[in-house]
């Protein structure tokens, strides 16, 4: 498969802050999700990849062009930014239009995209109303719109969900997902909501620091562990000693004991200890990874 | 014959497959973004009603001046004529300038818009030429348009147009220069004004006010301080300087007070000056933009 974006020795200094420190990454099309905190350097990564700025040394490529020496590819690549970005007196329709004209599109062909972009994006009967009318929500779908309006290979998503309650938060992943999947629009999802990028990314890339934490498939992060879950009504400490004294070392975590399992045998221990404990039992079952796991310890 | 019932059907997403313009598209659709928001074009009223108000003013002087031309006959002649339309028209041609032209710059940069530009086929040089394209577009409309309609105005109102014609025929290469000249002057002053706020009143009321107290620390200087001083003293009055270079173009240049002493390389520099800084300030404040 081509790659869509990739990353080699990807480094970019602003005077002595490094917010980039020789990044090695590649993306593949579909729905990827730059995930890290404030400061890990993704808004910097996203410019350098839509040719805003120029690397410090290393390179960023686009579907094996480098964005900051070409113009051209920008007509194949949106970008959604987090903050506001709409002109207040137009509307949805004038400004959809004007966008994808200067995405390079002629005039009638903008004009239709636009009123398919709009539909899809759930705005065909608020199109002709003033921007300045509408809702957080509707905005946000504006802004997505006007990131695809042009039919971008790839289209860049900064935080596309800030703002939304949690039904509109819910709508847009929909649509994000949409985009990916129906669309055929590769998506590239800045987020700092791990749910959010669980939820709809196919792959990841974590930074931190500058640095590349992680990179990979979200199934390869959010597969069982080893770790087994047993929630339980009552009688969790008579179930940790049952546990510890079977030579186990079983942790409390809310309503839940956990367990870590090595070998297939110490199911049967558990169950034992659970009867044993006369514990009410609520379930069992291997706990899944999280992304959130990613940041608690970086070294996994 | 029977006819089969109509069916809709959602064909969903239809990737497009269609010409992609690039570069050259995406500057000309600023330059029509641009002409449209100047003009309130495709917005509300209240976004219109103020360039109809300025454009309204802007084409009195020569309708007055043509209608009291039509009516005096010969006598008419004594009127302002070409040569002295701009000076009649310049206060409210600033005002125009001043209120409208930050709007193409002060909105897209207050509204972050800018950022959705930056990320397509232009440079940021691209962006700040077309909008200031824009501007001078309109300004050539809103300098040529009255001075046109005085023309065709006092060749018909004349008793006999044919002789006023051969006599007068220079006056349309001169206004076209003299119009030029005041279309580059308050098309580039205030966006460069409008480069550094993101609010369009801080930007008109900067152009207004330069514009202001220029002409009366000008022409106060010129009339306290007597010869050559005053004459160089009186090039403060920045405003007059596109009028100074109308009169030179119009061989009028004894119309122009104190400055009109001046050798006219002097005065076509400072003119030269007052563009091309202005529009240095504005081409060096965009070249850095970014998201």
């Amino acid at each position: 498969m081509p790659l869509l974006l990739e990353a080699k020795a990807l480094t970019k200094h602003y005077g002595v802050t490094i917010a980039l420190d020789s990044v090695d990454f590649s993306v593949p099309p579909g729905i990827t999700g730059l995930l890290g905190p404030n400061g890990a350097g993704k808004s910097t990564a996203i410019k350098l990849f839509l040719g805003l700025i120029r690397p410090t040394s290393g390179s960023a490529e686009l579907m094996g062009v480098k964005p900051y020496d070409s113009l051209e590819i920008r007509e194949r690549l949106g970008y959604m930014p987090e903050h506001d970005c709409l002109p207040r007196s137009v509307t949805a329709s004038e400004f959809l239009s004007h966008m994808a004209q200067v995405s390079g599109l002629p005039p009638s062909e903008a004009r239709t995209r636009a009123a398919d972009t709009l539909r899809h994006v759930g705005l065909d009967e608020e199109r002709y109303r003033p921007i300045s009318e509408y809702s957080t929500g509707m905005k946000q779908r504006v802004k997505l719109a006007q990131a695809i309006v042009h039919d971008p290979v790839v289209v860049f998503l900064d935080e596309p969900t800030a703002g939304l309650d949690p039904g509109g938060r819910e709508e847009m992943l929909v649509l994000i997902r949409r985009i990916g999947r129906d669309f055929g629009i590769s998506v590239i999802l800045s987020s700092h909501l791990m749910g959010d990028v669980e939820r709809t990314c196919d792959q990841i890339i974590v930074l931190e620091n500058g640095r590349l934490v992680e990179e990979g498939a979200v199934s390869g992060f959010t597969e069982e562990s080893q770790t087994i879950v047993i929630e339980v009504d009552d009688r969790r400490e008579e179930l940790t000693t049952a546990l510890a004294k079977q030579g186990m070392s079983p942790r409390v975590e809310g309503h839940s004991v956990l367990v870590e399992v090595e070998r297939e045998e110490q199911y049967d221990t558990i169950r034992d200890a659970i009867v044993k404990a006369k514990v009410r039992l609520r379930r069992m079952a291997p706990r899944r990874k999280r992304l959130t796991d990613i940041f608690k310890d970086p070294s996994k | 014959m029977t006819q089969s019932p109509g069916e809709v059907y959602d064909i969903g997403y239809q990737p497009y497959a269609g010409p992609r313009e690039g570069r050259a598209r995406a500057r000309w659709a600023l330059w029509l973004n641009g002409v449209r928001a100047a003009l309130g074009l495709g917005r509300g009223w209240s976004s219109k009603v103020l360039p109809i108000i300025l454009l309204i003013a802007l084409l009195i002087p020569a309708l007055v001046f043509t209608l009291i031309g039509s009516i005096l006959g010969e006598l008419g002649n004594t009127l302002p004529g070409q040569a002295d339309y701009y000076r009649a028209a310049f206060v409210p041609l600033i005002i125009f300038s001043a209120i409208i032209a930050p709007e193409l710059l002060c909105a897209d940069r207050r509204d972050q818009v800018i950022n959705l530009y930056l990320v397509r086929p232009l440079t940021s040089t691209d962006y700040v030429a077309a909008r200031w394209l824009a501007f001078f577009s309109i300004s050539l409309v809103l300098v040529y348009l009255p001075q046109l309609v005085l023309f065709i105005g006092l060749t018909l109102g004349a008793s006999d147009p044919k002789s006023y014609l051969s006599s007068n025929w220079l006056d349309l290469p001169r206004f076209i220069g003299a119009g030029l000249a005041l279309a580059l002057f308050t098309a580039t002053l205030p966006l460069a004004a409008a480069a550094f706020t993101t609010r369009r009143a801080y930007a008109a009321v900067f152009v207004i006010g330069l514009w202001f107290i220029g002409a009366a620390t000008g022409s106060i200087l010129s009339d306290v301080v007597k010869g050559s001083a005053g004459a160089w003293l009186s090039l403060i009055n920045i405003g007059f300087v596109p009028i100074l270079i109308n009169d030179i173009i119009f061989d009028n240049i004894s119309e122009s007070g104190a400055a009109g002493e001046l050798p006219k390389a002097i005065v076509i520099g400072w003119y030269m000056l007052l563009i091309l800084v202005p529009g240095a300030v504005l081409w060096w404040r965009y070249r850095r933009l970014g998201v």
